[in-house]
């Protein structure tokens, strides 16, 4: 019952991602890349300390009291943030995207696989085989695509 | 050379936040999800902030001569990380990141088919087409 609602949250999740890349990469070419991250960060901040301020119950533990490591995504967001930006404009999005999307499946792989970072134990079997393999597939024909439509562009120069 | 040297880069940020995600979660199980964001967003602002002061050229006055829908960009962040706080804890780190990969790829291509968002109009081929299939059977194997 849960898990169709989870998996549309997913989807417009991933879809929000997209678009966010593709909008932040545009801006940070017009004005620049700290201050395009900077933005984004700052309206992100706000929005979320008013969602905390009024709808957040309350919990035992704080993010005062929590291991100190916990706290540290912040800096892998930031990072993934500043390259974004950085790359999209000189690399196109295509080729960034595909280049994200290897790297998270990889790492998300094994975090699961060995329950990195206190994450629950899920180990790689047949069928999670297969997918990865099948992501591998997809990767490769976002980039045939990409490969395909430049090939075009050089033939007929408009 | 150099456009693989940026790759690469990306895909280690890629990887970075898969790190994120995997940090979030259970963090979000503790503090609440919500607090759990705001803790990205706050240390991300404030860090991004100091390295705005000392950058070498800031253009922070130009980012207000943009249209406003380029700025958006910060309302669409969060959406993506409270997601990303729900989902993971419930169904696992590698299903979480297939099903934002699956509305991440599905969206740029209507994103390109329809030339959205300023992007340049680019009609959906076969590859594309048969690369959303892939991701789905994967989403349906994991």
């Amino acid at each position: 019952m849960l898990l169709p609602f989870i998996f549309v949250l997913l989807l417009v999740g991933g879809a929000v991602l997209a678009a966010q890349s593709s909008i932040n990469g545009r801006l940070g070419a017009k004005t620049g890349v700290i201050e395009s991250a900077w933005l984004t960060f700052v309206m992100g901040a706000v929005l979320i300390f008013l969602l905390v301020f009024f709808f957040e119950p309350t919990h035992q533990a704080t993010l005062f009291s929590v291991p100190k490591w916990q706290l540290t995504g912040a800096l892998f967001g930031v990072v993934y943030m500043l390259t974004i930006v950085f790359a999209v404009p000189r690399v196109g999005t295509a080729a960034a995207t595909v280049a994200v999307i290897s790297g998270q499946l990889l790492m998300s792989l094994l975090i699961d696989h060995f329950g990195w970072l206190a994450n629950a134990v899920r180990p790689l079997d047949g069928s999670r085989y297969l997918a990865m393999a099948l992501l591998i597939g997809a990767i490769g024909l976002i980039y045939l695509s990409h490969q395909q439509r430049q090939r075009r562009l050089i033939n007929q120069p408009s | 050379m150099k456009h693989a040297l940026i790759l690469l880069g990306v895909l280690v940020a890629g990887m970075g936040l898969s790190v994120e995600a995997g940090l979030l979660g259970p963090l979000g199980e503790q503090v609440g999800h919500l607090s759990a964001t705001l803790s990205i967003f706050l240390v991300g602002a404030l860090l991004l902030s100091l390295a705005l002061v000392f950058s070498p050229s800031p253009k922070l006055a130009t980012l207000f001569r943009q249209p406003r829908w380029l700025l958006i960009g910060g309302i669409l962040g969060p959406i993506y990380v409270i997601v990303l706080t729900l989902a993971a804890p419930l169904v696992g780190i590698g299903m979480t990141m297939v099903g934002i990969l699956c509305g991440q790829v599905g969206a740029s291509l209507v994103i390109d088919h329809f030339g959205w968002l300023g992007s340049e109009r680019r009609k959906v081929d076969g590859y594309r087409v048969g690369a959303l299939v892939m991701i789905l059977a994967a989403l349906w194997l994991m």
